[in-house]
């Protein structure tokens, strides 16, 4: 298991995962969606697009895991408890969503949207953070 | 948990980021610690304590040593 390595280490280890990975993401993104008919392309290529798209955004997620583990203890509990509300807000969304898309009050949402969803909870529950309603 | 870090920090010069990169933590921690907001664990309690050349109980008082020495 990782060990903590001080703020700055974590903070290195974590951007040099995240930049590559974000550029990644957006190269992927942007040619996918510019060179692929989805309605034409063969399966393999469809495939291959969307785990192309995904997988530097799973490297994020577990960059971040890696951070929470190597910094330091404050800001782990920061990070701890900024995921944990996060997930709980994107849960209880998941239900609202889930249970009206059930009983045809609203359209169906495309699965992938809950991603996004996640960093948008996990930086709001950031800012309440930094406004003082966390620790 | 009451500290002076604060003001030991004063007395050497010190800002809050310089505090906090001597320690190896972000300059948030190190001012949560000094308003209180947060109590450090105790290998970051003693890490602090050799910073500043001073025993745990010298910078950190949990009020019950007060409390006791009253009684």
């Amino acid at each position: 298991m990782t060990q903590p390595k001080g703020f700055r280490t974590a903070n290195k280890r974590y951007l040099m995962i995240f930049v590559p990975m974000m550029a990644f993401y957006c190269v992927a993104i942007a040619v996918a969606f510019t060179f692929i008919d989805i309605d034409t392309a063969s399966t393999g290529v469809r495939m291959g697009a969307a785990i192309a798209i995904a997988l530097p955004l799973i490297a994020i997620l577990m960059a971040i895991l890696r951070l929470v583990r190597e910094t330091d203890e404050y800001t782990r509990m920061r990070q701890l408890q900024a995921l944990s509300e996060g997930g709980v807000m994107l849960t209880g969304a998941i239900f609202i969503l889930g249970f009206l898309e059930r009983f045809n009050v609203i359209p169906d949402i495309p699965l992938f949207l809950f991603g996004p969803g996640f960093f948008f909870f996990y930086g709001l529950a950031h800012l309440r953070q930094s406004l003082g309603k966390i620790v | 948990m009451e500290n002076n870090i604060r003001t030991l920090r004063a007395e050497r010069g010190w800002s809050q980021q310089h505090l906090a990169d001597l320690l190896d933590v972000s300059r948030q921690s190190v001012n949560a610690i000094e308003t209180g907001k947060y109590d450090p664990s105790l290998p970051l309690a003693f890490a602090i304590a050799r910073l500043f050349e001073r025993h745990i109980e010298e910078i950190f008082d949990d009020g019950r040593g007060v409390a006791k020495a009253a009684e």
